[in-house]
């Protein structure tokens, strides 16, 4: 019989003590484990996202809102920019790719994002990433699940979440809520969905898409309505044909231009460019996402952390506590073994075992217990922000908590081993 | 062989035990006989090295116990003595099997294939077979008893020490816990040291050792 099975029969002969202090270590370990865990992913997938586009151009305002608003269809846009600015940025010498949105309406809450076709064709690709066969990593997150892209005004290309959850399929028409809010819809406009997405684990899953001209003609309807005096009770029959209005592009305002640039190197001198000779604000999404982490998520964070390590140090003491007890207990126990033939180096390791048991079973249920909460709240964040949180990955940061929750759970029965070390045999044994 | 000479222990601020000079050979059978508090259970600690004389010397075998480390005065004491006590002194978490076998562990004199086998022999000897994976807890006094006896007879070792055996005992358990233990040390050619103030329980032993007077009151 070993000293792992005589500290096993220990903790199994006071059980409910035993479990306590367990479930005390594996509430700790979940609740730092799924703060990792979600804090790991949903950084990763902003990163992801990032991987798309070098800069964000929008009109002025807040660089982060315009990242928010461009890039993750989040928040209001800041404003509008002219579409012949787009078509300057385009051409400028160090841009590769530059694809013009224009965000505004939704559909039972869903982004309605109007943009080129052409951006269904661009891969998003990393500078940094590599994938297995040495090439920049490379992600496609318009890929068509069924039907097709879209060819012209007012079809649609939706999202999987937005398909599933709506129940809009191929033919189906929808008309858009102007703004996010409800503030008048383009009931008369239908939308006809002419593509459903592949699930991308982006906000694309979130978003629907629709030919940029779509979103203009739209919005000429509305303001022709608001300044013709007319309401926006749009039961009249008041028919309008959006075919005869004329779309002078040059003439139209866009929310943001997403530009990807010959070489991320050039990000600080293209920005220099855009802040000079348009009137624009460029943001670079890496930075924008690290400052919304430090300075909003990072304190939620480290509050959660602080809370979780609070919990660590309790768990630590209810296992020092716990032993320390039994231990006091156990006093003439130790003194047989010691009179029949245990050193005290041997009593001292078997408390020890005992800690460590507690504390990996408590480490390997809290495990359980973080990735079950990740997955929940992985699933209402997908749900929700349309971003696919993987509850079951561990990362680094997660390894290093258990290693230091492990030490911790070893340090707190050193007491108690050297309380049992230190016995007095002859004295112990002669106690009733 | 245990010989304790000269050995004085500080029991507190005006008490010592002291022992002039105390023989036992080998195979004996003795009783540490005399009443309450007049030092027969410190003469077994001291004798077991369960506890360490001030002065003077404790040898067993030839070993001058004393002097050894801790370490090595706990691998000692597993090999040579047996331990049967009062209230039996069972672990707990541990079935009748296991606490037999606990005891071939820590000592270590026997291989490994021949513990199970020899704990199971023992407690077949004292009449439990069919209480090997009992607990302490579902047995009776008089089976916990006979457990310890297993136990302190597991090993290799030539001395058992017995620490007033029979206290806990009805007349009728411990008599036959008396010749049980009896029997099987005449059994096992090992020496039995026994503790009882009881002096029918000292007198059915073939030697008896009375231990009035070694605990005294000194002067500061």
């Amino acid at each position: 019989m070993s000293l792992w099975h005589i500290a096993w029969n220990y903790l199994w002969n006071r059980w409910f003590t035993t479990t306590m202090t367990i479930l005390s270590v594996a509430l700790a370990v979940g609740l730092i484990s799924s703060i990792l865990t979600i804090r790991n992913e949903t950084r990763k997938r902003f990163e992801e996202e990032q991987l798309a586009y070098d800069i964000v151009v929008g009109p002025q305002g807040s660089p982060l809102q315009l990242v928010l608003n461009a890039i993750y269809y989040m928040d209001n846009p800041t404003g509008y920019m002219s579409y012949s600015d787009y078509l300057r940025i385009k051409e400028e010498e160090d841009v590769a790719h530059a694809f013009p949105v224009g965000l505004g309406d939704t559909y039972n809450s869903f982004r309605i994002v109007g943009t080129e076709k052409d951006i269904f064709d661009y891969p998003w690709s990393s500078d940094t990433q590599l994938d297995s066969s040495g090439e920049y990593k490379k992600r496609y997150p318009f890929q068509i699940k069924e039907g097709r892209f879209f060819e012209q005004s007012m079809e649609a290309v939706i999202g999987v979440r937005v398909a599933e959850e709506t129940g809009l399929t191929i033919g189906s028409e929808f008309s858009g809520t102007h703004g996010i809010a409800d503030l008048g819809d383009h009931a008369e406009e239908m939308y006809t969905v002419v593509g459903i997405l592949k699930p991308s684990g982006t906000s694309n899953d979130r978003a629907i898409f629709v030919d940029l001209v779509s979103v203009w003609e739209l919005h000429a309807t509305h303001d022709e309505e608001l300044e013709e005096g007319h309401s926006h009770d749009h039961g009249h029959d008041h028919a309008h044909d959006h075919e005869t209005k004329e779309i002078h592009k040059e003439d139209q305002k866009i929310t943001a231009v997403l530009v990807d640039l010959e070489s991320s190197s050039y990000r600080f001198t293209f920005m220099e460019t855009i802040l000079d000779d348009y009137k624009c604000t460029p943001a670079v999404p890496i930075i924008q996402v690290t400052r919304l982490y430090d300075k909003i998520l990072g304190p939620v964070v480290a509050v959660l952390k602080a809370v979780g390590y609070v919990v660590v140090i309790i768990s630590a003491l209810s296992i020092m506590i716990g032993l320390y007890l039994s231990i006091i207990q156990r006093k003439r126990d130790m003194a047989i073994m010691r009179a029949l033939g245990a050193s005290a180096y041997e009593i001292f390791g078997a408390v020890i075992i005992e800690a460590f048991l507690v504390t990996l079973i408590g480490i390997l249920s809290g495990w359980v217990l973080g990735k079950l909460v990740a997955i929940l709240l992985g699933i209402y964040v997908s749900q929700t922000y349309g971003l696919t949180i993987y509850g079951l990955t561990t990362s680094i940061d997660e390894l290093k908590f258990f290693a230091v929750v492990a030490f911790v759970g070893l340090f707190a029965g050193i007491i108690p081993a050297w309380e049992a070390y230190q016995a007095d045999i002859a004295e112990d044994l002669q106690a009733s | 062989m245990i010989e304790l000479t000269q050995c004085r222990r500080k029991l507190g601020p005006q008490v010592e035990f002291f022992c002039e000079e105390f023989k036992v050979g080998p195979g004996a059978q003795l009783a540490l006989w005399g009443p309450s508090g007049c030092g027969k259970s410190t003469m077994l600690n001291l004798a077991t090295g369960l506890l360490r004389p001030d002065e003077g010397i404790v040898r067993v075998n030839g070993t001058e116990i004393q002097s050894l480390n801790e370490g090595q005065m706990d691998r000692f004491r597993g090999q040579n003595f047996g331990f049967v006590f009062q209230t039996f002194n069972l672990l707990k978490p541990f079935t009748a099997l296991q606490n037999v076998l606990l005891g071939m562990q820590f000592s270590d004199t026997r291989e490994p294939d021949e513990w199970k086998p020899r704990a199971t022999a023992l407690l077949e000897r004292v009449g439990l077979g069919h209480r090997l994976h009992s607990k302490p807890n579902t047995m009776s006094v008089g089976e916990q008893q006979r457990v310890a006896i297993a136990r302190a007879l597991a090993n290799k070792q030539q001395v058992v020490v017995a620490d007033e055996p029979t206290g806990s005992l009805d007349p009728k358990t411990a008599a036959s816990v008396m010749d049980l233990l009896i029997e099987m040390c005449t059994e096992e050619e090992v020496t039995m040291l026994m503790v009882t103030h009881d002096k029918s329980i000292a007198d059915s032993l073939p030697q008896r050792f009375d231990c009035t007077g070694l605990v005294q009151e000194v002067s500061s």
